[in-house]
């Protein structure tokens, strides 16, 4: 007890909630002090302070869907974390103080995992389940126990399969709560997945708001997504192309921003293509192409056809693995059909896309279009790292094939220092600790794609399949049209975060039951009707793993007891589902019991994982750690044969692609032989072939007459999409702003720091300006993920870019977050920034008891 | 940021001389066995302040006092653009400005390592060592009325570690060592590139002479003096 009373002093101090009430009498002479010796002096910023020797040390990592994984080390005093630090090469084997070498080097966590323990601890904590009773979105609660809630959900689940059948739940989990091997809240394999699933009630949103586009991309392509090569092998570029990349604000993968260091001293040359001159362009020393939004497939056709008219492509490459390229390779059921040079050509359609045709779209001046063009095809090796923003687009999928195209056509796939990027996946650590049974991925009887869920709740049933992108099935149920009545969130704030948000808004008032899991309350939460308390990834066992590349893997045993009366995501399922009557299949290896005692049921499932999944699949390199020493170590790093590059021995040893023609598809077998792209998941034609396609909006659009500005909403540094978006110590570092470029706001009559307001048909959003000559003219950026906080008119005063987009994704699903086009004026309206207001405000909301 | 002290019109030999007057009238700083000192590259720099946050979290800081400041710098004319990084926490000058200025004593400069360290339980808040620093070191805590300040984590430094904020970078681009040593680019240390060498002051920055900061930069061409 004294121990615990200790702590909360401690925890008080440390995170400084206390007031200080002296100065305290000190003793003769310490004046001096400093002078004569160091011994006494109270030097720290609160006192009593204890050094992170005298505290205990626990490996762990953090957890959220960022693109990264890295190591976080708590230093805690009882059950409270005092403060983290991250790895500094004393805990890998071998390991000591500074080891941080180019083939194991540290894993450091970014600002937002080292501001983690603001985010444990804070205010916006749901310590305690919360059911609803006010209006849905009114945000008035009552607290609940544990037995009323689930009791709550169970009864309305049963009810709706009941009423509504198969498809009445929507699965829209994300992995805001856990990416990890246990407790996994993904999109498409989380635990609800497996829960809702079993449960026999489920619809499925397909599409990944990130990168959808790039996964149609690759696996048409290649087959596969596994186009990324490992961080390490940039360091071997001697061009690195940027393309609407910026790692200086994603930080994707454990160390690639470091990697790209290296290849900088090492003279490797940088390119970015982007509408803003980011941090990347900056620190790389960049040669900046500004390109207006939306439009970089057609600047990358004009170089496609510079290239191919200084016949610089690398034709061996493309004979003997490109398929579609040209008539030389086109396959005998397409022969003289349309090729990708035939449409570059303009064979095909009487359209050269020469620089000149580019130029007039994208915005770039034909002379750099050329050069560019130039320096990637006759510098070897170059990667593109063709990224995912510009994907994200009412055409993505066409930029991402496109990209393909380029890299293919220089021969720069599957080479060291060169690139097949796609959707980036490296080489991949084992990676699922739940039980591996029909059910581990999940079963659903209808998918849809993920930001058409507002719209097929308020037009059902008269809804067609390629409205909302129904995905095909073989079992009789083809074409049924999802009745949606309920959603399930896991670790997701989806409904901040996905397209058109006044949509939403009305949508979701339709519904009969809408369940929150979260650590945190979010402006999600705030539209449940009960919201269920997720311990972090601090107060349950689990292993970390690097998010899509990197060789490590982290352990994070339970750091501390979960806070109030949380619980792990697998206790709140298992519970629920022994109410529901299928506990036992869900978590075969518990007992009811479970929800109180979890510890050694975790470890069960995890130490049986490491022993017949990550020592087997790792054992052909030679790389072995036994579990009970991965666990006192807290991390199992290791090196690689050889920098992994994806598709290396599909050039060097002719192993084939998983394309139907095992070969890189630039013309793409299964969408050349679809005949009806309404009964595909993707509802609409996609041609066979990367092409550049007009998006529904732009700056070369009719509407940009209404609305001349186009809007891009990249990822933030300081928030992963809208996790941290509550955390003081980052809020103070930035601000939720509008960047506009200096000639752009002059015509306004806008100042930096004034307040705009930014509109189109769908919305309105009020937040203060950046003006800058970063930013190319006609363009304006917001960051997405910021909690919303609409007024009674639905006008959003934290400033969310996602009132303002359009639910009409790309025929492949890609999410058209980066098609906006808008109008923006100086305003009188308030900016709610939220976070300063943000702990009396949400805690009061949460306190309060009513009826 | 109007004139920079390079720039300035005024006759820097005068103030030089005033600024010695001043020093023989006040104090004599200690002279440390060895001064240590940052070096930040500020090109390399993504500006991510994970350095600042970590620096946050370890001294358990509430918004509003920032012990460790990355600094974003931007110029030029649209496509013509560049941009750049400074990073500053507290420069343990050899000559400090905030340590004359403390009426209680709280400021003290160690004499084995030349850190400037401030003893928050003799701090009474009156913040005069915040006016007289140049660089905006001294930090206000509202939260209880004190003036705070970096330490380069002491602790650590005693426990044969590096402070929070190095071991933090993400880029490797921020460092602490014998400023000497760091100048006269003998130091090993990864901040600097190969060939690359640090100055004492880049644009914008108070003038070095004032206080004698033990920091050193890897500049970007355009915060280069006289660029």
């Amino acid at each position: 007890m004294r121990i615990l009373e200790e702590s909360l002093t401690l925890l008080k101090k440390s995170l400084n909630m206390t007031r200080r009430n002296f100065l305290k009498t000190t003793a003769a002479g310490s004046a001096l002090a400093g002078l004569v010796s160091t011994k006494d002096a109270k030097a720290f910023a609160y006192e009593p302070y204890p050094r992170d020797d005298e505290l205990t040390t626990v490996v762990t990592s953090c957890e959220h869907n960022c693109g990264s994984r890295h190591m976080l080390v708590a230093h805690k005093k009882g059950d409270v974390i005092v403060r983290l630090s991250t790895d500094d090469g004393r805990y890998q084997k071998d390991g000591f103080f500074g080891k941080d070498t180019e083939e194991e080097p540290q894993v450091r966590g970014c600002l937002r995992g080292r501001s983690y323990r603001a985010r444990l601890y804070s205010q916006e904590r749901l310590l305690y389940p919360m059911i609803r009773v006010g209006a849905r979105g009114e945000g008035k609660f009552k607290r609940a126990s544990w037995d009323e809630a689930l009791g709550l959900i169970a009864d309305k689940m049963m009810y709706i399969k009941y009423n509504y059948g198969p498809t009445a739940i929507l699965d829209q989990s994300y992995a805001g709560a856990s990416w990890a091997a246990f407790h996994k809240s993904d999109q498409i394999s989380g635990l609800v997945a497996r829960f809702l699933g079993i449960f026999g009630c489920r619809t499925v949103s397909w599409s990944v708001p990130s990168y959808q586009g790039t996964v149609f991309s690759s696996t048409m392509t290649y087959g596969d997504t596994m186009d990324g090569n490992e961080d390490d092998a940039f360091a071997y570029a001697k061009l690195i192309i940027m393309w609407g990349w910026n790692p200086a604000y994603t930080f994707h993968g454990g160390n690639t921003f470091y990697y790209m260091r290296l290849a900088k001293q090492r003279g490797c040359k940088f390119v970015v293509i982007d509408p803003q001159y980011t941090d990347s362009a900056a620190t790389y020393d960049a040669w900046w192409i500004p390109v207006r939004p939306n439009t970089d497939a057609a600047m990358m056709a004009g170089m496609a056809y510079h290239i191919f008219v200084n016949n610089w492509q690398d034709q061996y490459f493309i004979n003997r693995f490109v398929q579609g390229m040209d008539q030389g390779t086109m396959p005998i059921w397409g022969r003289g059909g349309e090729s990708f040079k035939d449409y570059i050509m303009g064979f095909s359609d009487s359209v050269p896309k020469t620089p000149e045709w580019a130029s007039q779209i994208c915005g770039v001046s034909v002379a750099d279009i050329k050069k560019l063009a130039e320096m990637y095809a006759l510098t070897k090796p170059a990667a593109m790292k063709a990224s995912w923003a510009p994907g994200r687009n009412a055409w993505g999928e066409q930029y991402s094939r496109m990209a393909i195209a380029l890299q293919a056509m220089t021969g720069n796939i599957g080479k060291l220092g060169g690139s097949s990027e796609g959707i980036g996946k490296g080489w991949h650590v084992e990676g699922s600790a739940v039980p591996a049974d029909r059910w581990s991925a999940g079963e659903y009887a209808a998918g849809i794609k993920s930001d058409r869920w507002a719209h097929c709740v308020l037009n059902y049933p008269n809804v067609k399949r390629e409205e909302v992108g129904l995905w095909p099935k073989q079992d009789g149920s083809d074409g049924t049209i999802p009745n949606i009545r309920s959603i399930f969130w896991q670790g997701s704030n989806w409904f901040n975060q996905l397209t058109n948000i006044n949509k939403e808004i009305a949508a979701i008032k339709k519904l009969d039951l809408v369940v929150c899991m979260d650590a945190t309350i979010t402006p999600s939460g705030l539209f449940a009707d009960v919201c269920l308390p997720s311990a972090t990834h601090f107060e349950r066992h689990d292993v970390g793993l690097p998010w899509y590349k990197g060789h490590y893997y982290i352990h994070r045993p339970k750091v501390i007891e979960p806070m109030g009366e949380s619980k792990t995501d697998w206790q709140i399922f298992t519970e629920l589902a022994y109410r529901l009557g299928y506990g036992p299949v869900f978590n075969p290896k518990a007992n009811r019991d479970y929800f109180f005692y979890n510890d050694a049921v975790d470890e069960a499932y995890l130490s049986e994982w490491w022993h017949t999944k990550v020592i087997p699949h790792h054992s052909h390199d030679g790389l072995t750690m036994p579990w009970e020493e991965f666990k006192q170590r807290g991390v199992f790093k290791f090196v690689l044969p050889r920098p992994h590059v994806a598709y290396q021995d599909n050039v060097e040893k002719g192993v084939p692609w998983s394309t139907p023609s095992g070969k890189i598809e630039i013309l793409s077998t299964t969408l050349a032989q679809t005949p009806d792209f309404r009964k595909t998941q993707y509802g609409y034609f996609i041609p066979a072939i990367p092409k550049w396609l007009e998006p529904f909006e732009w700056l070369g659009h009719p509407k940009a007459m209404k609305y001349p500005f186009h809007m891009i909403t990249p990822h933030p540094r300081w928030r992963t999409h809208t996790i941290f978006n509550n955390i003081p110590w980052l809020r103070e570092t930035y601000e939720q702003e509008i960047t506009i470029h200096t000639e752009d706001a002059k015509k306004k009559g806008i100042k930096n720091g004034d307040t705009v307001e930014a509109w189109n048909d769908r919305g309105k959003i009020v937040l203060p300006a950046y003006v800058t000559e970063r930013c190319m003219p006609g363009v304006v950026v917001v960051h997405e993920g910021v909690w919303m906080d609409p007024d009674e008119n639905g006008v959003d005063r934290a400033g969310n870019p996602d009132f303002l987009t359009l639910d009409e994704p790309s025929a492949s699903g890609a999410f058209a977050y980066n098609t906006i086009l808008v109008d923006f004026k100086k305003s009188d309206l308030e900016h709610r920034p939220g976070w300063d207001k943000l702990a009396t405000a949400r805690s009061h909301v949460f306190r309060r008891s009513s009826t | 940021m109007a004139d920079t002290a390079a720039t300035n019109t005024k006759d820097l030999s005068k103030i030089k001389e005033a600024i010695k007057r001043r020093k023989r009238e006040t104090y004599t700083p200690v002279v440390p066995d060895s001064q240590l000192g940052f070096v930040h590259h500020n090109i390399d720099c993504i500006g991510c302040r994970a350095c600042e946050i970590a620096c946050k979290d370890k001294n358990g800081l509430p918004p509003g006092p920032r012990f460790r400041r990355v600094m974003y710098i931007e110029g030029g004319k649209f496509p013509e653009v560049f941009a750049y990084k400074v990073n500053m926490s507290c420069n343990h000058c050899a000559e400090p400005a905030c340590l004359p200025t403390c009426p209680t004593g709280a400021i003290w400069k160690r004499k084995d390592n030349g850190v400037v360290d401030i003893d928050s339980t003799l701090c009474i808040g009156c913040r005069r060592c915040e006016a007289a620093c140049p660089f905006g070191a001294p930090q206000f805590d509202p939260s209880d009325g004190l003036v705070k300040k970096c330490n380069m984590c002491i602790d650590e430094l005693e426990a044969g570690r590096k402070p929070y904020c190095v071991m933090a970078c993400m880029m490797r681009v921020l460092d602490i060592g014998p400023i000497d040593k760091i100048r006269a680019g003998t130091y090993e240390t990864k901040a600097m590139g190969p060939g690359e060498t640090t100055v004492r002051a880049i644009k914008n920055m108070a003038n070095p002479e004032l206080t004698n900061p033990s920091i050193a930069f890897v500049a970007h061409p355009k915060g280069k003096l006289g660029a």
